[in-house]
């Protein structure tokens, strides 16, 4: 058992936990934020991506002691004075999840990738860089858009190329 | 996950003080070959020693013709230093092909290097570039340090410090990734330093990473893709599995042996 | 008035199909909707994103504990003994329960009711038209385990470290038994067998179809083109790991259990059986739900375990598997072998067709679903004339399967998509010439196929011609003449496809309408298909109000009382057709209460456009204006004005399309990359395109994933899964996926009253085939190529190596 403190989506706080606990763990059942989701044992599929100091990292591959010290932001402070991150809205407005489960790993992800990538972002990019998350339900195709029309929100036209146009009728 | 205690020492002294107070002890970089394992319940350490906060076990720098970069380098803090890219290109790609973006921003070169993963994209890089291993008791040559599927060379309780690589004058490296686990099922990794080539083979071995000679001789020779063609691994030393047969990995070691010297200083992911 | 027309339409199967569009009016015409058909941004997705989902493993209950289960590391064995008593002394262990317990308690079998049973589902039998024999499904098993990864005790802890040591303390004596898994060697005469009650392991052994005429057909036939063919086994890999959350209220008696599932209301009765008390003792919650795919559509042993055991220790017990348990464990798919013939003519007509389906169901036999369904579609979109079927089913030790996204029809479609094309090729037909040869004609709807099903509509060469052209078909050769040139194979895969949506008959909407919004409580169960948003949009249009006022409630059965669930492609067609059929009894039920409420004649009430207008007194009121109406009137009307509507809709539809792909070989590695993939899918009327688009490019990727990097692969020396982790099952990833282009087709279905067919299993059912038809496209100057699924670089590399080598 240590005495854990860290900085989690802004607020300063100390616990004791059992030295074995994994960052999800602690940040699920000691903290209550549910949104950060454990979908494998094997670092594989990405449902539990958060930041640490800005890093995107797999938090079921970190104890909660080499977080220690750290700050950490997770799907549920990612909402800045109740104001939907860009990378928020444009999963919703391009349908970039269905079932939602590996969405909050995912947004976390797409943040990380577009406040940290020095180039252009583009298909091609987008689906190299997030090759560590794994999802069942959208096929990505929804995903690389939202994350590329986020881009643009968040990074200008001029550092973003999108995609062609895929279907005739999904405007109505 | 078992029962541990878990330590974050600030001195290489208080690591291996640590280290021999642990009933079972074990030393964490990254974690990320340590902790799956664990939490799968295969390794069950007394205590964890992390050694990420001592400093020298970090940076990165050139002096006299060596690259060296501290153990608990991360594979993003190599692939994206200037300092890296530089002297050995190719070696910043290849830390940039590890894994996935946030295993990345764990794992480390040390890590990586003293686990000898089989399917371990560095331990290639630092076996063709003939590095030397630093612990905090000794200096190793690569050709010594590994010694088999997970085995080193290193002791219990010998921390990995730093590695250091002696600059080629070019590097390349190609590799062919699993489509499952996205590990390398080959990769090969040429050096060459006047008219010495050095080439070593990951992914592969049935024990480990390892030196095609047949390769080094053909292509010290002769560095040219077309000096490989004719050139072969025994199928029967090479790992066989479901995506992999022996007499497939030795084909692929061929063909990117081939591509890789026809690329120097890239990088090269196929899948 | 409607519901007797209703019942007089759906039951008729005579004269199913024409008269039912014209014979139900509903409340608004199609061509006036106005959320309908529009790509409404979905109102599961505010949670969602901002991590307030209420997925199973979110619960958590004071006091709670945790349960490990002990599986079995044998492919079969006999259960000599279980030694529980070095866990029982470990820290935290509150108990350890064997299949022994259960029974000294009197828990009985989950109910899985394996065998289709609507009146459109094909009819299997045992051998001779003896019933189906079903093996026993406890539990846990008291006499031996029948595949690696059955569980055959539980442990409780306080945490679930200390469950899992108490796990590993547990003693199982076994005695391995031969065992079988393999599909084909499990009907071997001398293959080990599953039941002692069943002679040999072949539970199903049907025949379809009309023997006499197929037999002289192709004793006519200028060419027969016969083919064998195998979906192999993969798993739906739903990314939240199932889970389970058991609690027992000693005062009411009653049981809870959180569990994602596909149906709540199916898990409430089959748990509530399986622990020997009524329905009505047994609350079953399911709200978001991390992907389903057909896995979670059956009950899983864990979920009647943790109520029990909440029970017998008055503490809340919590179960979620290990990635590694859900690989093992989680209900599996596919795993049919077709072997099939077609009779052809000498200008290439299609004349009949034979086909022998061997479905593997696993250890436990808890769905016939997957071969009833490919059976009835064996001739896929070709006009047939004759066909025989023969069905057979088979136990083995392995995982059981289960219906997995678009059961059945992948397999028989892979079967005559992939012979057309070997036909094409040994007959030297163009492959498109060839299909549009044979094609089911618009003038043909409704179209009764060679084994009975009846098609409902559908324009299928046009599908196919739009298709060709979205995928630019015609720019293919000279795409394949630029990859040679840079050394890569092309090729171009094809298929078209038709399936049929059966599902659950039955469904039930509650329609609440309250001063403040509506609400519609129904019990079909999403797992990221929408349905808050696409039923919202339907119930906002047919009453005649804004999009945000509707409000789906769902997942609760203390709240939704009865509902079929999602599978099957059921939920939007049967949510539309009950919600309309709701409609139209709240706005009579609505004009009553304006009558009464301003003293006027009911007849001189109307309906329009979302108001009740008076024409007596020429006063007009929306329905929330009614609402408060209703509670003026009425105490009765507290809660919001009412109406309870139960539909049972047994017609099915056939939902069909065409879909290209276009992959690049490189010849050296055996490396695959996907370039193009292109679908047209007919889906009926489409609620919400946006939706609809988004199901189509995951079950493409599903269906991708089946063909190239999936598979639960079974070691033959030893019996044992080698597929239990992401590290050893590929799955589809960003970087090995392409953007797709899609295009709904919207032919109406004439069987209900929005005309829906369904939208969420076309993406799956021709990836299959139309992925190994590139493959065998690129690879024709090797020789036939003999890849099989999933076709991974070493195949590939192999078929390459080897045609060199011929």
């Amino acid at each position: 058992m240590s005495r854990i403190a860290m900085k989690v989506n802004g607020a300063d706080i100390t616990k004791d936990v059992a030295d074995p606990t994994l960052l999800s763990e602690f940040l699920r059942e000691h903290l209550g934020l549910t949104g950060t989701h454990v979908g494998c044992d094997t670092t594989q599929c990405g449902c539990c991506v958060v930041h640490l100091d800005g890093v995107s990292v797999k938090s079921c591959t970190v104890l909660v002691g080499q977080a220690a010290g750290h700050a950490v932001t997770t799907i549920e402070g990612l909402a800045e004075g109740g104001q939907l991150h860009p990378v928020q809205k444009a999963f919703r407005e391009c349908h970039g999840l269905q079932c939602g489960f590996c969405t909050p790993g995912m947004i976390m992800a797409a943040t990380e990738l577009i406040a940290t990538y020095p180039g252009t972002l583009n298909e091609h990019v987008v689906r190299e860089e997030m090759e560590g998350n794994l999802c069942r339900c959208t096929g990505y195709h929804n995903i690389v858009r939202a994350i590329l029309t986020a881009a643009e929100e968040m990074l200008g036209p001029d550092r973003v190329v999108q995609p062609a146009s895929d279907h005739a009728k999904t405007e109505g | 996950m078992y029962p541990l205690v878990y330590h974050r020492p600030k001195t290489l002294a208080e690591a291996k003080e640590l280290f021999g107070a642990g009933a079972d002890a074990t030393f964490l970089s990254g974690g990320h070959t340590l902790l799956p394992t664990m939490k799968q319940r295969l390794a069950a350490p007394s205590d964890v020693i992390d050694l990420t906060a001592i400093p020298e076990m970090r940076g990165i720098a050139v002096e006299a013709r060596l690259l060296k970069i501290g153990a608990a380098t991360t594979h993003a803090e190599v692939a994206e230093s200037k300092i890296v890219r530089d002297a050995i290109p190719v070696l910043a790609g290849l830390a940039g092909s590890i894994g996935d973006r946030h295993v990345r921003h764990r794992g480390t070169i040390g890590g990586s290097t003293a686990n000898n993963d089989p399917a371990a994209d560095y331990p290639s890089a630092v076996l063709a570039l003939g590095a030397t291993i630093v612990t905090d008791r000794r200096r190793i040559a690569a050709d010594d340090f590994f010694t088999g599927l997970y085995q080193t060379l290193r002791e219990p309780g010998e921390i990995v410090t730093r590695i250091e690589f002696p600059i080629p004058d070019s590097a390349c490296y190609a590799k062919f990734r699993s489509p499952a686990s996205r590990y390398s099922i080959v990769g090969v990794f040429v050096a060459r330093t006047g008219k010495n080539v050095r080439v070593a083979v990951t992914g592969a071995g049935a024990s480990g990473v390892f030196r095609p000679a047949e390769f080094e001789a053909a292509l010290s020779a002769d560095f040219r893709p077309e000096a490989v063609a004719h050139c072969s691994v025994d199928p029967d030393s090479l790992l066989n599995d479901l995506n992999a047969t022996g007499e497939y990995r030795a084909h692929l070691i061929r063909v990117l042996a081939g591509r890789a010297v026809a690329k120097p200083g890239a990088l090269q992911s196929f899948k | 008035m409607l519901a007797s027309l209703w019942n007089l339409v759906d039951h008729n199967t005579k004269d199913q199909f024409a008269p039912l569009q014209e014979r139900i009016k509903l409340s608004l015409p199609p061509q006036k909707f106005k959320s309908v058909g529009k790509p409404v941004r979905r109102n599961e997705d505010e949670r969602l994103i901002t991590g307030r989902g209420r997925f199973t493993d979110d619960f958590s209950l004071p006091g709670q504990v945790f349960a490990v289960m002990v599986r079995s590391p044998h492919p079969h064995a006999t259960i000599k003994g279980i030694d529980v008593s070095a866990a029982l002394e470990m820290d935290g262990v509150l108990g350890v329960y064997t299949g022994a317990d259960l029974a000294a308690d009197g828990l009985g079998q989950i109910a899985h009711n394996p065998v289709p049973s609507t009146k459109y589902d094909v009819k299997l039998t045992g051998r001779g038209g003896t019933p189906v024999y079903i093996g026993e499904h406890y539990l846990l098993p008291m006499d031996r385990v029948r595949h690696v990864g059955e569980a055959v005790a539980m442990v409780v802890a306080e945490t679930r470290q200390q469950a899992q040591a108490g796990a590993e303390a547990v003693m199982v004596d076994y005695d391995p038994l031969p065992w079988v898994a393999d599909t084909t060697a499990a009907t071997a005469p001398d293959a080990p067998r599953l039941w002692d009650a069943l002679p040999d392991n072949v539970l199903v052994d049907s025949i379809f179809g009309d023997v006499k005429n197929t037999d002289t057909a192709f004793a006519g036939a200028a060419h027969v083109v016969s083919m064998r063919t195998h979906l192999g086994r993969v798993t739906g890999v739903p990314l939240e790991p199932r889970a389970a959350l058991g609690d027992y209220d000693a005062k009411t008696g009653r049981y809870t259990l959180y569990a994602g599932s596909g149906g709540a209301v199916r898990q409430k009765h089959e748990m509530s059986s399986v622990l020997g008390v009524t329905p009505d003792k047994m609350r079953v919650i399911s709200f978001d739900v991390g992907g389903n795919f057909g896995t979670r559509n059956r009950a899983f042993i864990e979920f009647g375990l943790v109520v029990w055991a909440a029970k017998k220790l008055g503490r809340p017990v919590k179960f979620r598997a290990d990635r590694s348990e859900s690989f093992l464990t989680d209900y599996q798919g596919r795993d049919l072998v077709t072997e099939v013939s077609l009779a052809i003519d000498a200008n290439g007509k299609f004349l009949a067709l034979r086909a022998h389906n061997l479905s593997n169901v696993g250890a436990r036999c808890v769905s016939l679903s997957p071969l009833s369904k490919g059976s009835g579609l064996i001739t896929g979109s070709y006009d047939i004339p004759y066909a025989t079927l023969h069905s057979r089913a088979v136990y083995s030790n392995t995982m059981s399967t289960q219906a997995y996204r678009s059961s059945g029809r992948p397999e028989v479609t892979f079967a005559i998509e992939r012979l057309i094309d070997k036909a094409a090729r040994e007959l030297g037909y163009d492959r498109i010439a060839l299909r549009r040869r044979n094609l089911v004609k618009p003038s043909q709807m409704p179209y009764t196929n060679a084994v009975g099903s009846k098609y409902d509509s559908g324009e299928y060469e046009k599908n196919m011609d739009r298709l060709l052209e979205i995928g630019d078909f015609a720019g293919a050769k000279k795409r394949k003449e630029e990859a040679k040139a840079r050394g890569k194979l092309l090729g171009i895969g094809f298929a078209n496809y038709v399936e049929s949506s059966i599902g659950t008959p039955k469904e039930r909407a509650d329609l609440i309408v309250r001063p403040g919004g509506v609400e519609v409580v129904i019990g079909t169960q999403p797992a990221g298909q929408g349905h808050e948003t696409s039923f919202a949009q339907v119930t906002a249009d047919l009453l005649g109000i804004a999009f945000e006022k509707v409000k789906i409630t769902l997942g609760d059965t203390d709240v939704v009382s009865a509902g079929g669930g999602t599978h099957s492609g059921r939920s939007m067609r049967h949510a539309s057709a009950v919600i309309s059929l709701a409609v139209t009894d709240m706005i009579a039920k609505g004009k009553a209460i304006m009558a009464a409420s301003l003293n006027i004649d009911p007849a001189s009430v109307e309906f329009d456009d979302g108001c009740f207008r008076s024409t007596a007194s020429n006063r007009t009121i929306d329905w929330f204006d009614l609402a408060r109406l209703a509670i003026a009137l009425s105490p009765d009307h507290a809660d919001g004005v009412k109406v309870r509507r139960d539909n049972e809709m047994h017609t099915p539809v056939f939902p069909n399309g065409s879909c290209m792909c276009e992959i690049e070989i490189d010849p050296q590695t055996g490396g695959l990359e996907l370039l193009r993939y292109a679908t047209v899918d007919d889906v009926g009327r489409c609620i919400n395109p946006m939706i609809v688009h988004g199901q189509t490019h995951g079950g493409i990727a599903q269906g991708v994933g089946q063909a190239l990097w999936e598979g639960c692969v079974i070691d033959p020396e030893s019996g044992q899964p080698l597929a239990a982790a992401f590290t050893d099952y590929g799955m589809p990833r960003f970087d090995n996926m392409p953007s797709f282009v899609t295009e709904i087709a919207e032919v109406i279905s004439p069987t209900n009253p929005l005309g829906v067919k369904a939208g969420g299993e076309g993406g799956t059912t021709p990836a299959p085939a139309v992925i190994m038809s590139a493959i065998e496209d690129a690879l024709l100057d090797y020789g036939p190529p003999d890849v099989s699924m999933p076709a991974t670089p070493l195949k590939i590399w192999t078929a390459i190596h080897k045609g060199k080598s011929a």
